[in-house]
């Protein structure tokens, strides 16, 4: 079997399914979206991440017809969706609240949809049956949503937003009322669910973890605007920007003054400390620079290691101990705090260091990010 | 439990006494035999069966009876549509002063509300009767219907009509298929409310019906004036009887209702 990569967005060839161009959407003198243009594709699992107020919601309720944009076009199939009203779209969405309606049972809540198409009788019989059987709620058909948990009602939810086939799903937070470890448990689902039926998902979320599990590709969003999208690995290892960088995951962000040195970069960053020894990505001018590392990628020792450029000397201000990972907080003479992470991977191991050890950080010269700022 | 004290106790008699012993002392006096309503004369049921022989209060029942369904039936439809469109109908040039002007009859004397509507009815020439008090009493009925219905409204989760729409409905399925089946019971207690007050109503009423239609309120208290007979105790005791099944009934209703949720909520947690 050759080993395809499923990057449709590399391809110049592929058609996207949905294509906001310059779409801007006010709510009186509030820019909810600001001149945003974008491409997903089929069968994409597409994350819109971003803190409350980004404008993630809005766009999701653009592409489900509640809400129609200010300015620009939405294309759906190459076909201009605004004037379409939500019961005409192809388009189904998995509310937050899951939006159940109560005085229906479960078996009647996903054979809504069909019934408005006006299927006949057996087959809205089979596809609701398919239906709770791919969401593993056969036993719960003539139950009311009343009567069943909240991991099944987000399931009927699934499944009531599957029944109709349609061209792209829109999950709002579809996770966010579940406990940790049913939100664990079904984000995999979820995607073994897109994977078999193939349905293009596209999922709106603040929790970055979920993003990275779920998604295909992030979009990263703030006020209304994309700061970058891009594959989950992307997004951690090679952020566009000190929001991308610090909204995901945990970082450290030092600002100082970057000069080009062939390959790298060298930045005086605080009085008394060796010039940080950076990679950029792509070739950059010398002046101010953010350089973002994250805390696994700092190595910490008691001894002065030999073997790398960037090394600095500080004391343990605070030790955070998380079982599988414990996160150094270490003061450098400067007072810059910076964060190292070790795995605890051997029980009953003495920790190593403890508060007010004096400490070498060390990384090596591709370990961060450096950002233009 | 606290123990009911003697200061409770007192007032518990005496709120109740105060409630009920007019009640009860006309469900006395209309088994009196005499015709005197002060007098005790013994027992009987005699008023009873005078009153059931009585065509002007038959008929005046059979035209309140009917008042009360058809006006309580169109204040329900108008009062729900008012509701709706003020709750959900997105913010339109004065809207606000539209949801101000729903309550104001709420307040408004009853003597202005039934003047107003007498003069309307001369002036567009409409002949007083049945008709005029059925309008009457949608009118200033509606307004409790609306007030009850978008009290529902403003608590219900707005997602669960786009669901309708974003699988398939048009807004007005969406209204019917969904909206319509989970505020049933606040348009049913409305429609209740606006029965409730038709029935009961005088003043509005007097100024509104015509020698051709009289409601039971209006005849009970123009044969008052001319002195209380025992045929009005028969009356109250049978209409005090008829309220009373009706709210026992209601409250049952509503117990067998509590009951049958918490056992869901049982099912609920053992499926989790």
């Amino acid at each position: 079997m050759p080993e395809t990569v499923f990057a449709p967005w590399n391809d110049p060839a592929e058609k996207p399914l949905i294509q906001f161009r310059n779409v801007t959407k006010r709510f009186g003198s509030f820019t909810a979206i600001d001149d945003l243009s974008i491409d997903i594709f089929e069968k994409e699992f597409f994350a819109l991440l971003g803190p409350s107020g980004c404008g993630k919601t809005t766009m999701m309720r653009m592409l489900a017809g509640f809400e129609t944009p200010t300015s620009g076009t939405i294309m759906l199939d190459g076909q201009d969706i605004s004037p379409i009203p939500p019961n005409k779209r192809s388009v189904n969405m998995m509310f937050q609240s899951y939006a159940l309606f109560p005085h229906l049972t479960v078996y009647d809540n996903i054979a809504f949809g069909l019934k408005r198409d006006k299927l006949p009788k057996d087959q809205i019989d089979a596809r609701v049956k398919e239906m709770l059987r791919l969401v593993q709620i056969e036993k719960f058909g003539q139950r009311k949503p009343e009567q069943i948990s909240g991991g099944q009602r987000q399931r009927v939810a699934l499944a009531r937003s599957l029944a109709k086939a349609p061209k792209l799903l829109l999950l709002d937070e579809p996770l966010s009322a579940l406990d940790k470890k049913l939100r664990q448990d079904t984000q995999f689902e979820l995607m073994d669910i897109q994977e078999k039926t193939g349905t293009t998902f596209v999922v709106v979320t603040h929790d970055q973890e979920e993003a990275m599990t779920v998604a295909s590709r992030v979009a990263v969003m703030d006020h209304g605007r994309l700061k970058q999208v891009d594959t989950p690995d992307r997004i951690y290892e090679a952020p566009n920007s000190t929001y991308v960088a610090d909204f995901i995951g945990d970082v450290n962000i030092i600002a100082g003054h970057a000069t080009t040195q062939g390959e790298t970069v060298s930045i005086a960053w605080a009085d008394g400390q060796p010039p940080i020894i950076g990679t950029p990505s792509k070739p950059m001018d010398d002046g101010k620079v953010s350089f973002a590392i994250r805390p696994e990628k700092v190595a910490i020792s008691a001894e002065k290691p030999t073997d790398r450029n960037n090394m600095v000397q500080g004391k343990v201000l605070d030790i955070a101990y998380l079982g599988n990972l414990s996160t150094y907080h270490v003061q450098l003479p400067s007072g810059i705090v910076i964060k190292a992470q070790t795995a605890n991977s051997r029980r009953r191991a003495s920790r190593p260091f403890t508060w007010e050890d004096e400490v070498w950080l060390s990384w090596t010269d591709t370990a961060g990010i450096v950002l233009e700022s | 439990m606290r123990r009911l004290t003697w200061f409770n106790a007192t007032s518990l008699t005496l709120g109740f006494a105060f409630l009920y012993i007019p009640m009860i002392v006309v469900i006395i006096y209309s088994f009196n035999e005499s015709r005197l309503v002060t007098v005790w004369g013994g027992f009987s049921i005699k008023w009873y069966g005078e009153l059931l022989q009585n065509e002007a209060f038959l008929d005046a029942a059979w035209v309140t009876f009917k008042v009360g369904f058809f006006s309580s039936i169109i204040a329900t439809i108008l009062g729900t549509m008012g509701a709706y469109v003020l709750v959900r109908g997105g913010r339109f040039y004065g809207r606000t002063l539209f949801s101000g002007m729903i309550y104001a009859p709420l307040v408004m004397p009853e003597v202005i509300t039934g003047l107003s509507l007498l003069l309307l009815f001369i002036s567009i020439g409409l002949d007083r009767g049945l008709f005029t008090i059925v309008l009457a009493h949608a009118t200033f009925s509606m307004c409790y219907v609306s007030v009850v219905v978008s009290s529902r409204l403003v608590s219900f989760d707005r997602s669960v009509e786009e669901a309708a729409l974003d699988l398939g409905c048009t807004p007005f399925e969406a209204f019917r298929l969904v909206t319509l089946p989970i505020i049933a019971p606040a348009v049913i207690s409305g429609w209740l409310l606006a029965l409730t007050l038709s029935l009961d109503d005088l003043v509005i009423a007097s100024f509104v019906a015509g020698p051709s239609a009289t409601t039971l309120p209006i005849k009970v208290f123009s044969s008052i004036r001319l002195g209380v007979s025992p045929e009005i105790n028969a009356l109250s005791t049978i209409l005090i009887g008829l309220v009373t099944i009706g709210t026992i009934a209601a409250s049952l209703t509503t117990k067998r209702a509590v009951m049958r949720r918490r056992r869901e909520e049982q099912m609920a947690e053992q499926a989790g």
